[in-house]
């Protein structure tokens, strides 16, 4: 059988990107590495335009909105409990701290505005700085334009809190640690970078976009599951591909596990930039290569999963009681160690499945030592009052043993200020397109990036079309 | 009395140099320091017996060439000596050094790694472009991008051109050092740790930042942009120390009939119906005058010298919220004889140069570590200087001095500073450097220690932060010191700033204070 394009990875942005591909009527096959789907959900914004294009809602798309949205465990006794609803959170927020209850409803509406501005921005291929076409130099003075028209206090606001620590900022508007803990922990959310460093405010409004004014956690989701279900593309398991490339341009791929060549003029991958170009870097521009190899995919987050007796009482659990217990956790992984006291967060999804997110676990040399995967388990069943039998985690080591994720960074690549918009994956090189003639990228690493599962994958493919 | 058309408040370079274009204009100037001398934190005192020291600020950098075209300065006295080495020790006994000599460094780089050698120059090239692709901006008054004035427009679209037209690679490196730190910056070109923790240490200087933190990549360009102007390399010491560098503006500013008074300290600005109409000194007296510019930092200009409800209460919030945040002190020795280095041991031409206490990456992070948490570094990154050995005036025939810069000490330290925990801080710093320079200790003759909180006690600078206000990307450009007034205006009328807290700020630049006499002469035509 003949495909006209071949989609390298079968999660949220690669099967999004074949299915549009699909539906405009090309002949597509999914690789991936993997014997079985992924049964973590999706975290993220699902955009509403993917859910109408595909027809998401009736294959059984369920977001969950859970409410509260967040459970933190007070230093004093007690919880700290933020619902859906504004008035309900400043209420159980008044218990800890009136000032930062009377500056919720406002602070909420604020970075609601913001990241308004981003999701426009997330829908689209990044605006290209360098073109001279009047097409898209139209398209940049109308975004500007947009973004004056929201008023003079969001103009300020994007130029002063985007290059902000998310701690200056928290600062800024309350007092309350546990509060500051909670939304410190989204602003360094799968960064190699702690709630001091500028730039976790822009991360913090990247989580945001999507969510509710109010609502500082990204939804959860079955999207990738929906989609491997739906039966409009064919998915190949089991086998990791390489792209083929010859003179400049892009032939196919090759199944690692039988040798077994798959051709196509079109190769769409959805695997961390890294990892696709580096097999063919001979083909590459060393400049090109240079700049592919510079991208900051540090991972620092281990997923797991926890086991209980009972469903906990909590939908979303976090253990950020401060924004300098995250500072310190941090600080362990800038020299290369697990943090002592992790940043954990419990998240509940459907069916009583309790997944983990741990941070800092920094990816360290590729191998896995029992040794540590013991002394992790063991540290984040305590930090939680489990059992380590009850904890089971991936590190980033093993994430990329396993995923074959650059680093073990579940993103492709870190939403630093440096590696965003134009300027990811690399510099010059946002527009889904590789110097290699047929390949293209449509995964986290490229724009908007992680956390927002599929909306690569759609741009990716509106560009391709 | 006289009336004067002008009013500069504070005698520090910033404030000297608006005075001196003032005067130049023909204006009627009155420059009011609260010190028995100018310079502000750009002075030298004598404070031991026979010997001098650049009590504060300690290199010249970055004086715009302009300003020294402008006002003549190097007649009225300012030379300016090359600082013509950095050697940094390392702790496993080797060493790292930058020499004059271009081929020189080049072969010394290619011993600790050939690599980082080759990738040396094509660093040095894009550096150099860079700074020249941003020194405009320095000498720009920013364009408000909230407001819809022609003047900001043209000035926004001006940007925009500026800025495309530098060119794809060059556009995106901008944008990488505008937003990254130094370390993950130098990664990207650099292997050997050793360089990439002193070319680091420079972009942490004054900041509450690691060299890990985003941010501090910027001020690697700093370190090009001082040598680009064909006057003469404008990096180094000033023959006298750096109060020969306010006292050149001084004089220039005297030459042009501007009046300086010290020991004048002024405790309130008047203002009537919006309209800012003189200065009322410590001692009670009253001076009016058209125009009053404070070259104070924001905090004192707005909140101390100001009556509040003179300002917009959204204003008086963004100047509360701007950060001081002072993380550096200062030792200076006098010394018997100079120290030998471990490293690089006797007396020779790497004492003509800095010696830079940055030996790992790690190092000057950790020392950052200590400071996040409200102690002072224990072992601290450090520039050390020998100005003796460039102008044998500043001590005794035979003897030396030797000036510490130090990072970190954080102004806020836990439990507040006290005699006893600046002698501590004294204490950190004499040890580790005896660490590097084994009986470097038995060869200090006097000491002198000086925190944040003394240098704010003495310089007036809130918190003792060196730049008079952070630079962090949030507080620069058209948010420095506050949204709306970049411009170096205020909001109560006739009254002006032009410190390092305005735009561009920081360093013994004078860019503000010459934009902001622009802007002055402007609104007066």
């Amino acid at each position: 059988m003949n495909y006209d394009v071949i989609v390298i990875g079968a999660g949220a942005n690669g099967l999004v990107t074949a299915h549009y591909l699909a539906r405009a009527g090309k002949r597509v096959l999914v690789v991936e590495q993997r014997h079985a789907p992924d049964p973590s959900a999706d975290i993220g914004w699902v955009p509403n335009a993917i859910i109408r294009d595909l027809g998401l809602s009736g294959g059984g798309l369920r977001i969950e909105e859970p409410d509260p949205w967040i459970t933190a465990p007070l230093s004093a006794g007690g919880t700290l409990e933020l619902s859906r609803d504004i008035g309900r959170s400043a209420e159980a927020i008044r218990r800890i701290s009136p000032a930062d209850a009377a500056r919720w409803p406002e602070f909420c509406k604020r970075m609601r505005t913001l990241a308004g501005v981003l999701q426009r921005l997330y829908l689209v291929p990044p605006p290209d700085i360098e073109s001279n076409a009047v097409r898209e130099l139209t398209r940049i003075a109308g975004l500007g334009l947009y973004v004056r028209r929201l008023g003079k206090q969001t103009v300020i606001d994007l130029a002063r809190i985007l290059p902000m620590s998310i701690a200056e900022l928290l600062d800024d508007w309350f007092e309350s640690d546990a509060l500051k803990g909670v939304l410190g922990a989204l602003g360094v959310w799968h960064l190699k970078q702690g709630p001091r460093s500028g730039g976790t405010a822009f991360n913090f409004l990247h989580h945001h976009v999507g969510s509710p004014a109010g609502v500082f956690r990204p939804v959860r989701s079955n999207m990738t599951q929906i989609l491997a279900e739906m039966k409009r593309v064919e998915v190949r398991r089991g086998s990791r591909a390489t792209v083929l490339a010859k003179h400049g341009q892009a032939t196919g791929v090759v199944l690692e596990k039988s040798g077994e060549t798959i051709l196509a003029p079109l190769v769409v991958s959805s695997a961390d930039p890294r990892a696709t170009l580096d097999p063919i870097a001979i083909e590459l521009d060393p400049e090109f290569a240079r700049a592919v190899d510079n991208i900051k995919a540090r991972g620092v987050v281990a997923r797991g999963t926890l086991t209980l007796d009972r469903a906990p009482s909590y939908a979303n659990l976090c253990i950020a009681p401060s924004l300098e217990y995250l500072e310190r956790a941090y600080d362990d992984a800038k020299y290369g160690k697990d943090s002592t006291g992790p940043y954990v967060e419990v998240q509940r999804t459907d069916g009583n499945r309790l997944e983990l997110h741990v941070q800092y676990v920094p990816y360290t040399d590729g191998t896995a030592s029992v040794q540590r995967h013991q002394a992790l388990q063991q540290n984040v069943a305590q930090v939680l009052g489990a059992q380590s039998s009850q904890v089971r985690l991936q590190s980033p080591d093993e994430e990329q043993m396993q995923r074959g994720a650059t680093e073990g960074h579940l993103y492709h690549g870190e939403l630093t200020l440096d590696q965003i918009l134009f300027m990811r994956p690399v510099p010059g090189w946002s527009r889904y397109r590789t110097p290699i003639a047929g390949l293209y990228l449509c995964g986290s690493g490229t724009h908007p990036g992680g956390g927002i599962p599929g909306a690569a994958g759609r741009n990716a493919a509106r560009e391709i079309l | 009395m006289t009336r004067y058309d002008a009013i500069v408040i504070g005698g520090g370079h910033n404030g000297l140099i608006t005075a001196a274009y003032l005067a130049r204009a023909k204006k009627s100037v009155l420059v009011l320091e609260r010190r028995p001398r100018v310079g502000g934190a750009a002075v030298t005192e004598e404070i031991f017996p026979g010997f001098k020291f650049s009590m504060f600020s300690y290199v010249v950098s970055l004086l715009r060439p302009e300003i020294i075209r402008d006002l003549d300065l190097p007649r009225h006295g300012l030379h300016i000596l090359p600082l013509e080495s950095t050697v940094t020790p390392m702790e496993n006994g080797d060493y790292l050094a930058a020499w004059a000599d271009h081929d020189e460094t080049r072969r010394e780089l290619y011993r600790h790694s050939p690599r980082d050698a080759e990738a040396y120059d094509e660093y040095g090239r894009l550096m150099h472009f860079m700074a020249q692709a941003v020194k405009p901006i320095l000498g720009m008054v920013p364009p408000d991008p909230t407001s819809f004035a022609p003047s900001d427009l043209a000035g926004l679209v001006k940007l925009g051109k500026h800025f495309r037209g530098l060119g794809g690679e060059r556009l995106h490196a901008l944008v990488k050092l505008m937003t990254m730190s130094s370390a993950d910056f130098l990664d990207e070109w650099f292997e050997t740790d050793v360089l990439k923790a002193t070319k680091s240490a420079s972009g942490i200087i004054g900041t509450f930042l690691g060299p890990r933190s985003p941010g501090t990549a910027y001020v690697l360009l700093h370190h090009y942009m001082g040598e680009l102007d064909g006057v003469f390399r404008a990096w180094g010491f000033a023959k006298g120390g750096t109060g020969a560098v306010s006292e050149a503006i001084a004089s220039a500013a005297r030459s042009f009939g501007a009046e300086i008074r010290c020991d004048a300290g002024v405790s309130k600005v008047l203002v009537r119906n919006g309209r800012a109409t003189g200065v009322v000194l410590e001692n009670g007296d009253e001076l009016p005058a058209g125009i009053i510019v404070s070259s104070l930092d924001p905090r004192r200009t707005f909140l101390q010298l100001l009556e509040t409800n003179h300002l917009p209460s959204e204003f008086v919030e963004d100047i509360k919220r701007f950060k001081f945040r002072g993380s550096s002190g200062k030792v200076n020795l006098a010394l018997d004889s100079l120290p030998s280095f471990t490293c690089m041991p006797g007396v020779g031409r790497q004492h003509r140069g800095a010696f830079s206490i940055s030996p790992s990456l790690d190092y000057v992070e950790r020392a950052y570590d200590d400071a996040k948490y409200g102690e002072f570094s224990r072992r601290p990154y450090m520039d050390i200087v020998f100005p003796s050995m460039i102008d044998p005036g500043m001590a005794p025939p035979g003897k030396h001095v030797m000036s510490i810069f130090v990072q970190y000490a954080p102004y806020n330290l836990n439990g507040g500073w006290t005699d006893a925990k600046r002698e501590a801080f004294g204490d950190a710093v004499v040890n580790t450097v005896e660490s590097f320079a084994p009986g470097f200790k038995s060869k200090i003759l006097h000491r002198q220690v000086i925190t944040p909180l003394d240098i704010e006690k003495i310089t007036g600078l809130s918190e003792g932060n060196i730049f008079a206000g952070e630079l962090a990307l949030h507080q620069l450009f058209f948010l420095r010191p506050a949204p709306g007034w970049a411009k170096f205006a205020t909001p109560v009328r006739g009254f002006y700033q032009c410190g390092s807290g305005t735009h561009p700020g920081g360093g013994i630049m004078g860019a503000s204070g010459r934009l902001a006499a622009m802007r002055i002469l402007k609104d007066g035509r």
